[in-house]
């Protein structure tokens, strides 16, 4: 498969085109240029602009979107919220029908929902992200995905994460978020994505929790193992033992 | 009342501080500069102090979110959700008590002709501006008033004249600043932190 990645010279993209090259061919891009062996070819490019990404996803079977700016208030306005709409634009010009999007937690959940009192939360909450910047920006854009699913044959799923870790760096007895994933176990579920037949999804436009199982119960996992298959590691387990 | 009117190139929001004059002391912004009899403010609603100061001693702000000639779909996108965030955040931090934001009953015309929709039902956007561009500002406003740290007013427009624009906008300011987090729709009397009402025939 072609797969455009978006914003995959960041955190979490060298783990994901590392992840996804021995199967697939990448086209990644992102306003800072790549670490040296990252595989795939580079395009400089800011998702700010229509017609570079529209152009950059010509012949393409799928988007995978990292693209992320979470505090500067004009930026995560450019790369939230019009990059999302830039990608369905170019996703409708180019007839793809598989996009994987991804955000914070509180893309969904926001300061609404409690963290201290609730148990058991899940994706599929009706999106309430606050006024944070970050938060706002990416459920603007989580918005705007479901609005293009709705009027086009195209498939998001959209990933959320709160927190990731270097198992090896963890320190015994540091804080931790109330869910948590290693960077490689985080890059496994792009494989998943891409590999899914669209029409095993529910709908065409999905959001999923991933994260490590963790035994305080706050958020749910339940629905990215069923449906994709997901695999937690136990990498992270030192954070509670 | 100090009341600031956004885009105010627009013939409706310069028909609505003609209206509202009388009664009120006006100032008009826009991206580009305007000109107009009241008090005006050029200004790119953008996150910098500016922002703040346009809506200083401000009672109730209308806010409407219109294209610059010109523009493309991704920047009138971009204008419209980025310059609403960053005045409902001026807003809340300068203390102003309300504000009415003019959206449109295009939302809800992909319903079935016949249908008697609600304000409580779900908004139907198709992909471009204009109609995309006012859902995503109606959706951060909701999240302003969720935090209750604003009260917000919607008003869904039908095919309506400019003096019926302006009589309800009057009226929605007559009517009590909701003062805590929670919603209602035209259907109740009592003020809550966002409510929606709509003015006018739905297209079908």
């Amino acid at each position: 498969m072609n797969v455009l990645i978006l914003g995959g010279t960041g955190m979490l993209g060298p783990n994901v085109a590392r992840e996804l090259a021995p199967a697939h061919n990448l086209r990644i891009t992102d306003v800072n240029p790549p670490e040296d062996d990252l595989p795939g070819e580079f395009l400089h490019l800011d998702v700010a602009d229509l017609d570079g990404v529209v152009a950059a996803a010509e012949g393409m079977d799928a988007i995978v979107n990292l693209s992320v700016l979470r505090r500067d208030r004009r930026i995560a306005w450019d790369v939230s919220t019009r990059g999302c709409y830039n990608m369905m634009q170019a996703a409708v010009a180019h007839n793809i029908r598989r996009v994987i999007n991804t955000g914070p937690h509180y893309t969904v959940a926001g300061p609404n929902v409690t963290e201290c009192f609730d148990y058991d939360i899940g994706p599929d909450i009706p999106p309430q992200s606050g006024t944070n910047i970050y938060a706002i920006t990416k459920s603007m854009g989580l918005e705007i995905c479901r609005v293009f699913t709705q009027h086009h044959d195209i498939n998001v799923q959209t990933y959320l994460f709160y927190n990731f870790k270097d198992p090896e760096a963890i320190q015994p007895g540091e804080h931790y978020a109330p869910f948590v994933i290693s960077w490689e176990n985080a890059a496994e579920v792009f494989t998943l994505g891409l590999d899914i037949e669209l029409n095993a999804l529910p709908s065409n436009c999905e959001v999923f929790y991933v994260f490590a199982d963790m035994p305080h119960g706050k958020f749910t996992n339940e629905k990215t193992k069923r449906i994709l298959g997901f695999q937690p590691r136990q990498d992270v387990e030192i954070l509670w033992k | 009342m100090r009341i600031l009117i956004t885009s105010a190139s627009h013939d409706r929001s310069a028909a609505l501080a003609h209206h509202l004059a009388g009664g009120h002391e006006i100032r008009l912004t826009e991206r580009t500069h305007v000109e107009t009899e009241h008090e005006f403010v050029l200004s790119a609603l953008g996150h910098d102090r500016s922002t703040n100061l346009l809506t200083r001693d401000i009672d109730a702000i209308v806010h409407s979110v219109e294209p610059q000639p010109g523009e493309d779909a991704s920047a009138q996108l971009d204008a419209a959700t980025r310059g609403t965030y960053n005045l409902l955040m001026a807003a809340a931090e300068e203390g102003v008590s309300q504000v009415i934001l003019l959206s449109t009953l295009e939302l809800m015309a992909s319903y079935p002709p016949g249908f008697r929709v609600r304000e409580t039902w779900r908004p139907l956007p198709d992909t471009q501006p204009p109609t995309l561009s006012i859902h995503l500002a109606e959706q951060i406003s909701r999240e302003f008033a969720r935090e209750g740290s604003l009260g917000i007013k919607i008003l869904r427009l039908g095919d309506v004249s400019n003096k019926t624009v302006a009589d309800a906008v009057s009226e929605a300011l007559a009517q009590p600043v909701p003062l805590a987090a929670s919603c209602r729709s035209n259907e109740s009397t009592a003020p809550h932190a966002l409510s929606i009402t709509h003015v006018g025939e739905r297209p079908q």
